[in-house]
């Protein structure tokens, strides 16, 4: 992973999941403040979606963003993703999550896109 | 859960699965339930006993369950035994492992691997076993077996990497890593390798022994291919080639990496280190420290002919000019910074003229200087300039900033560049008061101006022109300094205020506000925005510094409590998961990581704050119980009596420290924990330089007293005990001849920890005690600093303390200590106390760490004196008998011992009510008129100079700030602003600090007064 001068900025993510599930998923993504409005975070997320894209042969990308954070979900979507569930308190049962996704090209179909209709609960969610 | 063919440790799977439903579910009493009809049918399973132990544990059962655990280990150890399987070990093992017992576990691993040698499954467990352990050399010799059992590449490479952490973290010697290449190899002969993770740690091994050829033959030869990442490839390689000296082919890697990606910084810098064949980027390994980022890049001299020189220098700006020919984007800013740095090597080469330099950064100005981070990119071009040329270059960014139509947004941030560059490099510190309030109104009014840029802006996002605010601050906090008039410290106050109150997730507002309130003793608002922040994780680590050192020393006892209660939590929690880490990551075949955790704990065990906290906090509820000595000797009980915090003040094992707390978040004005320019008088020459200091000679000076400090306090509570004791058995001395349970053995130890102590305070310990005589008998004043002065009030008491049952022949100081040593202790206290008393003004108009102090110095020497007078008292009593009617005897009433305790005790009640008075004074002061008087300088409207002038304009925008304007959110923001209000709060604040000191006095008082009674 290349980085910016003096570390400014980070991405830290992984492949997971089982079948069709599997898919990259973004752990952190984080630009320091003087750094920001520099189009930084869309560059580490594009390189970890070429990563889990060409080399895990990954179906998708996901995240967790706070349902409250309204900045990150726009830059998300603008990025491409789309928010595929809600997660009910999923932050320190607190506040929700929302699930987004974004569908890479073996999933060809973007199926892993497709939004559930009903919020799910962090017990439902699979781990692996 | 289940084995594969359905059978649980030896159960059949469908009677143990309710089991662990129910424990899922936290049904723990059905789970109990469920498994004693499981154990009727299966008595002597070790697996059903073993999850009868884990349901007790999770009940809290602790011991009950560490005895069925034993149970089922001994039947595991049972001849009779005929299965073992990997379930019911590590069942077993998450108990002990909750219950502290690591051994117990891996000694069943080790049974089990002794019985069923070729049972990889139990081997892979026993390696967990010692990597919880973190016995590197067993978890080798384990992973050896897997190996030679079942030849898998993963075993391979779990024991190489053992062996690297016997190098890095262990005391394993480097001629290991020979075994580790040996094995290597090897296997490559024989099977090759098939994961990216493994010729990675391959390379690493081979690195770490300067093998650099070798790793290139690997990287280039067939298995180079694990590697499809093309980039990461070549950076590989350019490293080694770099560090094998073989400049040049580095050099055209580093280019192949910069074609590829063009914004590299760091991989710029290997290219022009290469081209100048300046090996500092490689002579002392890779960069490592991520939270100490050098500010400025490290380089030589370049030892290069002339000649040489500038071809090298010529082909760098070539590239360079290419890259920025070729930049398809108008964000990328590193060939423009490479410019730079190009001019920068020229001049510390000697052949550079800073016109150039100047030149480039202009032009880089004009490209780039409206964003937040052009200051911090130039900051260590312009330290090539002269002051003159900083000015003369200033000047031409603020005429280049005239552009008619420019954004407004890009002439905003231009602007605040230049104020941040003025501030960066010191030149606001040149300027005198008047135009330093011109440049603050200006920013005042700048932001104003803008603010409807905000508008529509989401909360949570940054606004343009925020950081105008902190400047503002900055600048008004540095007048306050200069002419000593609080009303700016106040308004520096307020602007931060008035920034929150508009946008509430700022946080280098509210760091600095952090700061400002804990300057201004008003800690309770500190510690509110501390909270705001919502630090987590490993930010416990970096960041608490900005709170805890103050908290520490306040009164504030439970909050700082909390602090320190989370930082631990997380701490340890991270010490007991993160050997699970470092399993998954050897499970997931990630090698370097699973290293990189066992490193990363590491630095962690030893960072300097969390030893701090460590021993601080039980320091803290020693304080806490101080007026009770039945309550504070549990306190000692439950710390091995202080005993196992001494090991932390071995010189030795002090020199591992790390330090982790990233310092650059913090004020210019604070930037270490024990530095505070605003306590003394305006130094330009010291700001001047502040960067290259604390970069460097400060840095060091710091960490050195940090060790100290820790070798000290570590000895704090074994010495209060020890105190205790000494005290008590000089009573018991005085009443019972020979009955003296602090033996010479006791009494030695004692002395050889205050030995210890008065090392670290810079004496010999019988200078240091003469030292404490002479300032208490008026002959001498001791000269040290406000840090160190509790240190030695400590160091008087424990020594008093000593004294008392000390039967050395001849002590330094003609024993002009005994009988009296308390009056001594006595004199030094007072002396200190009453002389730092005297010197404080009122809190509210003369901030400053004084009262701080104070508490310190009652809370701690004043409370472990008066522990040692309660321990004497309490041993007057006959044994078993502490009621008031059975008081002591005649004899004992009469003598030289008792009467100097009655001495301390009238002692210490005339300071504490000396000091109660002091702050009953200040509690009980009006609050209008203390309000008026702190508001009087911003009622002057229409004032051109002094504080005042910057809450005007910003008044003035919110009383005519509209929706239309600032939109709606913004608009009811600035209406709820008043700074009567602000001012209020500071005063509440400081009124808590006070009314928590003047309580913990007021029940020392008590504790006397209910001492002499019994008397």
């Amino acid at each position: 992973m290349c980085l910016q001068k003096n570390y400014v900025v980070a991405v830290m993510g992984k492949v997971e999941g089982q079948g069709e599930s599997w898919h990259g998923h973004v752990t952190a993504v984080t630009v320091a403040p003087e750094y920001r409005r520099q189009q930084l975070a869309k560059k580490l997320m594009n390189m970890l979606e070429d990563i889990s894209d060409k080399i895990d042969k990954a179906y998708f990308v996901d995240l967790f963003v706070r349902a409250s954070n309204i900045p990150a979900i726009k830059m998300y979507e603008k990025l491409g993703y789309v928010i595929y569930r809600r997660v009910l308190r999923y932050y320190s049962g607190e506040e929700d999550g929302l699930d987004m996704r974004k569908a890479l090209s073996r999933d060809v179909d973007k199926n892993s896109m497709i939004p559930l209709k009903k919020p799910v609960t962090p017990d439902e969610l699979e781990y692996d | 859960m289940s084995s594969r063919f359905g059978m649980a440790g030896g159960i059949p799977e469908r009677r143990v699965r309710p089991i662990w439903d129910a424990v899922d579910s936290r049904q723990f009493k059905s789970a109990l339930k469920l498994s004693t009809s499981l154990l009727s049918k299966y008595p002597n399973s070790p697996y059903a006993i073993a999850l009868k132990a884990l349901i007790l544990e999770r009940m809290g059962k602790v011991e009950e369950a560490l005895s069925v655990c034993l149970t089922a280990k001994e039947r595991l150890y049972s001849d009779k035994l005929v299965f073992i399987d990997d379930l019911t070990l590590s069942t077993l093992q998450i108990v002990f492992q909750r219950l502290g017992h690591l051994d117990f576990a891996t000694s069943c691993y080790e049974y089990a691997c002794g019985k069923f040698p070729n049972n990889v499954d139990l081997m892979m467990g026993l390696f967990n076993c010692y990597v919880r352990e973190y016995s590197y050399v067993k978890q080798q010799q384990t992973a050896i077996k897997m190996y030679k059992t079942v030849v898998e590449e993963r075993f391979l490479l779990w024991a190489v990497c053992s062996i690297q952490l016997q190098v890095s973290c262990g005391n394993g010697e480097e001629k290991l890593l020979l075994l580790a290449e040996g094995l290597l190899k090897k296997h490559v002969v024989s099977h090759s390798l098939h994961e990216p993770e493994a010729l990675l740690v391959y390379i690493s091994v081979l690195e770490q022994q300067a093998k650099y050829g070798a790793a290139l033959e690997l990287l280039s030869g067939k298995m180079g291919s694990l590697l499809v990442i093309e980039v990461d490839k070549l950076y590989i390689q350019g490293r080694l080639l770099a560090r094998s000296c073989d400049y040049v082919a580095a050099a055209e890697i580093f280019k192949k990496v910069m074609e590829i990606c063009p914004d590299d910084w760091e991989n710029f810098l290997n290219f022009l280190g290469c081209l100048l064949e300046d090996d500092s980027r490689w002579c002392n390994g890779m960069l490592s420290d991520q939270i100490h980022r050098p500010r400025f890049v490290d380089c030589k001299l370049s030892h290069l002919a002339d000649e040489v020189f500038d071809t090298r220098v010529s082909i760098a700006s070539d590239f360079v000019e290419t890259l920025q020919t070729n930049a398809t984007s108008d964000s990328l800013r590193c060939p423009y910074l490479a410019k730079l740095e190009i001019e920068r090597r020229k001049h510390l080469y000697g052949t550079g003229d800073t016109v150039n330099l100047k030149e480039a950064l202009l032009k880089y100005f004009c490209r780039f200087g409206h964003l937040a981070c052009f200051a911090t990119d130039v900051e260590m071009f312009f330290q090539v300039l002269s002051p003159d040329e900083r000015t003369q270059l200033l000047t031409k960014f603020i005429e280049s900033c005239e552009p008619p139509h420019t954004a407004q947004l890009k002439v905003l941030g231009k602007s605040i560049t230049i104020f941040k560059i003025r501030e960066l490099i010191g030149t606001m510190f040149r300027l005198p008061v008047n135009k330093l309030e011109r440049a603050v109104k200006f920013m005042a009014e700048l932001y104003c101006q803008n603010l409807s840029l905000s508008k529509d802006l989401d909360p949570q996002e940054n606004m343009p022109g925020e950081d105008l605010l902190s400047l503002a601050s900055n600048v008004l906090v540095q007048l306050f300094w200069r002419t000593r008039l609080l009303g700016y410290l106040l308004e520096a106050v307020m602007v931060l205020e008035y920034g929150l109150t508009i946008r509430r997730y700022s946080w280098q507002y509210k760091v600095l506000l952090v700061h400002l309130y804990s300057h201004l003793s008003a800690l309770p608002l500190a510690y509110e925005w501390y909270k705001t922040l919502e630090i987590k994780n490993i930010m416990l680590e970096t960041v608490s510094h900005h709170i805890l050192p103050q908290m520490l020393i306040s009164p504030l006892w439970v909050d700082s409590s909390d602090i320190l209660k989370d930082y631990l939590k997380f701490m340890d929690d991270h010490f007991k998961e993160s050997a699970d880490l470092t399993f998954l990551a050897y499970r997931h075949r990630n090698y370097s990581k699973a290293v990189e955790f066992v490193e990363f704990k590491e630095r962690l065990q030893h960072s300097h704050q969390y030893w701090m906290a460590r021993i601080e906090a039980p320091i803290l509820q020693l304080k806490q119980k101080a007026d009770n000595i039945d309550e504070e000797e549990c306190v000692l009980e439950n710390m091995n009596s202080g005993i196992q915090l001494i090991d932390y003040s071995s010189e030795e094992r002090c020199k591992a420290l790390t330090f982790n707390e990233d310092m650059q978040s913090r004020p210019w004005w604070t930037p270490s924990s024990d530095k505070n320019y605003l306590l003394g008088p305006f130094e330009e020459d010291s700001i001047k330089t502040r960067e290259n200091l604390l970069q460097q000679q400060q840095t060091t000076e710091r960490e050195v007293r940090a060790r100290i400090i820790i070798q000290i306090r570590a000895l704090v509570p074994r010495l209060i005990y020890l105190s205790i004791q000494s005290a008590s058995s000089s009573l018991k001395e005085t009443l019972e001849a020979n009955d003296s349970i602090f033996d010479d053995n006791m009494s030695l130890k004692m002395k050889s920890l205050l030995e210890c102590y008065a090392r670290s305070l810079g004496l010999a310990f019988n200078d240091a005690v003469k030292e404490i005589t002479s300032i208490a008998n008026g002959q001498k004043s001791l000269e040290v600093s406000c840090s160190s002065i509790i240190d030695w009030m400590n160091f008087a008491v424990f020594v008093g303390a000593w004294k008392l049952s000390s039967r050395e022949p001849s002590s330094p100081d003609g024993d002009s200590w005994r009988p009296g040593s308390l009056h001594i202790v006595d004199n030094f206290l007072k002396k200190f106390i009453i002389e730092k008393l005297k010197a404080m003004k009122p809190l509210t108009e003369f901030p400053g760490n004084d009262l701080l102090i104070l508490v310190q110095m009652v809370t701690e020497p004043l409370a472990w004196h008066s522990l040692v007078i309660q321990s004497c008292i309490r041993a007057s009593y006959p044994s078993g008998k502490r009621k008031k009617k059975s008081g002591p005897t005649t004899d004992l009433l009469t003598s030289p011992l008792f009467q100097a305790i009655q001495g301390s005790i009238e002692s210490l009640r005339g300071t504490l009510e000396e000091l109660t008075k002091f702050m009953q004074d200040q509690i009980n002061a009006s609050d209008d008129e203390i309000l008026d008087k702190l508001f009087a300088p911003f009622q002057r409207k229409g004032c051109s100079e002094g504080p005042g002038q910057i809450i005007h304009i910003l008044e003035d925008l919110a009383s005519g700030s509209s929706e239309e304007e600032h939109g709606d959110r913004i608009a009811r923001a600035l209406h709820s602003w008043s700074s009567i209000d602000c001012l209020r709060k500071i005063l509440v604040g400081q009124r808590k600090v006070l009314t928590e000191f003047e309580l913990i006095c007021e029940s020392k008082l008590k504790l006397l007064q209910t001492l002499k009674l019994q008397m």
